[in-house]
């Protein structure tokens, strides 16, 4: 196989790695879309999540993949109570900037409880099953990296039905689309905007079970991840389910096969400069579309 | 009675700014005589000023322009290694402290790499877009500083030669004269035409436009200007540091704290930055001393307190409380 099978097992591995970036990236879509909130401690929650689950495994001998239960439950009332909490009164004002700095401190409080509960020492959820491994065509497909990809792609399918096929759904679309014409015609902007939430911080409550599994993650990691996340957003283009999950593993290819080619060190210059050319030149995400004006 | 001691106090109020300003640099400015420099309460001092100076440079760009940059961290590194590297390769051929021409230069290199990075991002993007690109520029020059082999020496950092070191008094002299420069360099360029052009441009960019004004030349020059100050701080703090790393000036708190300092003082008023810096450096000198690990859990949840109770800061307090200007 050579060089080539290498190239191919890196192209997979970042699919997979993407995905977690691509599950992140849909949540952010759903509560900029809805209340122009740019969540910047999204990283930060997903990275709490995460240690839910490790506690949840390393108090309570609870499988990771069935904590996902409580952790979505958890994250779920978690987005709720941000959004009466936090964001509710910039939400309605559609203050950015208010909005902006309160996620800043939120991210900012986050990483310093965490590192203050948990230590600043990396963490890592290990499996018996963790180092599983199948050799398909010589590219080696780790277990629990395939879930994360199947639960980033189950939870983008199920977002996307629930945003088609349901009332509330349809309403959330109806209010990223238009606020005062969605008020008009009868939607509750605050019901529309806490059920957005808290599917937003749901989402990050599966990212967080994902990262747990595969990956170690320390409390600071949070940012960095929620900057990717913002990257996969704008690379895919906002207000688009399936397009974040795409701008996701696209991003997550751009990583590793930059980490391949160049070496870690510059990879992430590469990652950064991409998102500085892609924002400035196809600003509705490089699959086009009209878009929301920025 | 009242109302003429009102009128009075009105019709002198330009004399008695004047006068109050004078009495607090002198009070400031003599107090490594009265007291000792190198106490802790000078040194709160210091970091006070310099946080001042950061603070009116990221007011000018975000309070008064508008335009929510989340680059300062780039812009004070980019200072702070330009002086070290200045020093070490001494290109200027001066061997004392605080050089000005090297601190100008400091400041006009970060001035130049905000119209780099300004020009393609404000002609094109507005509100956050702009926000995530000063941090995705921000991190791009963290890569190379990292990256930058024996120019930047890595995570390793610089190391300046430390010899002349003599007492703080020079420090606390020098960062007392930036943030007073700073504040006179924000407060005379919004009073002029170009300060008249940034406000109204951060209230409507298109009624703005339409007034014949021309948006991204002067969103790039406050830009500019506000980059160019966080420069000067971070010259300031190269000679301050004597250690010029990654981890020291590109902490994301060089970017955190001038947000929270003009939230926290009252965003886009001259006075609020410094009442912020005030407020926030006793906050995290004292905090660090009396609280010690838990303060920068503090600050994350004073920040979101502020935004959401008083999101015009203490200056907006004052506003609140009488209706008099």
């Amino acid at each position: 196989m050579g060089d080539l099978g290498l190239i191919a097992q890196v192209v997979v591995n970042g699919i997979l790695f993407g995905s977690m970036y691509g599950i992140a990236a849909i949540g952010l879509s759903l509560i900029f879309g809805t209340m122009r909130i740019v969540f910047i401690a999204q990283g930060s929650v997903i990275v709490l999540t995460a240690y839910f689950c490790f506690w949840f495994f390393s108090l309570l001998g609870i499988d990771p993949y069935l904590s996902l239960i409580p952790v979505l439950l958890i994250s779920l009332l978690l987005g709720a109570a941000f959004y009466y909490g936090l964001f509710r009164e910039s939400a309605a004002l559609k203050d950015r900037i208010g909005s902006l700095l309160i996620a800043v401190g939120l991210m900012f409080f986050l990483e310093n409880f965490m590192t203050v509960v948990w230590t600043p020492n990396p963490r890592a959820v290990v499996t018996s099953y963790g180092f599983l491994t199948f050799n398909i065509f010589g590219i080696q497909l780790t277990l629990t990296r395939l879930i994360g990809l199947l639960l980033a792609v189950l939870a983008a399918v199920a977002v996307s039905m629930f945003l088609k096929k349901t009332l509330i759904g349809t309403a959330v679309r109806a209010t990223s689309e238009d606020v005062e014409a969605s008020t008009l015609m009868g939607i509750n902007p605050d019901w529309v905007n806490v059920v957005t939430f808290a599917i937003g911080i749901g989402l990050a409550g599966i990212a967080g079970v994902t990262l747990a599994t595969t990956y170690s993650f320390d409390p600071v990691y949070g940012f960095e991840f929620a900057l990717k996340a913002l990257i996969a957003l704008t690379l895919g283009g906002i207000g688009r389910v399936y397009a974040a999950l795409w701008g996701g593993i696209i991003l997550g290819l751009i990583e590793l096969l930059g980490t391949f080619f160049v070496g870690a060190g510059w990879a992430q210059g590469i990652v950064f400069m991409v998102f500085l050319l892609a924002m400035t030149f196809r600003p509705y995400g490089i699959f086009g579309g009209a878009g929301e004006k920025v | 009675m009242k109302d003429k001691i009102y009128t009075y106090l009105k019709k002198d109020k330009r004399n008695i700014s004047i006068i109050i300003i004078a009495l607090v640099v002198i009070v400031f400015g003599a107090l490594p005589f009265y007291s000792d420099a190198d106490s802790f309460f000078a040194y709160y001092l210091f970091l006070v000023f310099i946080y001042i100076i950061l603070a009116q440079g990221w007011n000018l760009i975000a309070g008064y322009t508008g335009q929510i940059s989340l680059g300062t961290h780039a812009f004070f590194a980019l200072g702070a290694y330009t002086t070290a590297i200045l020093w070490l390769h001494d290109v200027t051929k001066t061997w004392y402290y605080f050089d000005p021409l090297v601190m100008i230069i400091s400041g006009v290199v970060p001035a130049i790499f905000a119209i780099i990075i300004g020009i393609p991002l404000l002609s094109r993007l507005r509100g956050d877009y702009f926000s995530f690109g000063t941090l995705a520029a921000a991190e791009v020059l963290r890569i190379l500083i990292l990256r930058g082999g024996k120019f930047t020496e890595g995570a390793m950092g610089l190391r300046l030669p430390a010899e002349g070191f003599t007492d703080m008094g020079i420090y606390y002299w020098t960062a007392l004269f930036l943030a007073l420069l700073a504040t006179a360099m924000v407060y005379f360029l919004i009073r002029s035409r170009i300060g008249l052009a940034l406000r109204a441009l951060s209230e409507d960019e298109l009624s703005a436009a339409s007034h014949g004004i021309n948006i991204l030349q002067y969103k790039v020059l406050a830009f500019a200007i506000g980059s160019f100050i966080m420069g000067l701080c971070g010259s300031l703090f190269a000679y301050y540091l004597f250690i010029v790393s990654p981890p020291a000036v590109m902490n994301l708190n060089w970017m955190f704290l001038p947000i929270l300092i003009c939230v926290l003082g009252g965003n886009g008023t001259i006075l609020g930055p410094i009442i912020g810096a005030f407020v926030v450096g006793a906050l995290f000198t004292y905090g660090d001393v009396y609280v010690g690990q838990i303060h920068p859990m503090l600050s994350g949840i004073i920040i979101i307190l502020v935004m959401k109770f008083m999101p015009t800061g203490i200056m907006g307090l004052k506003d609140r409380i009488s209706p008099h200007r």
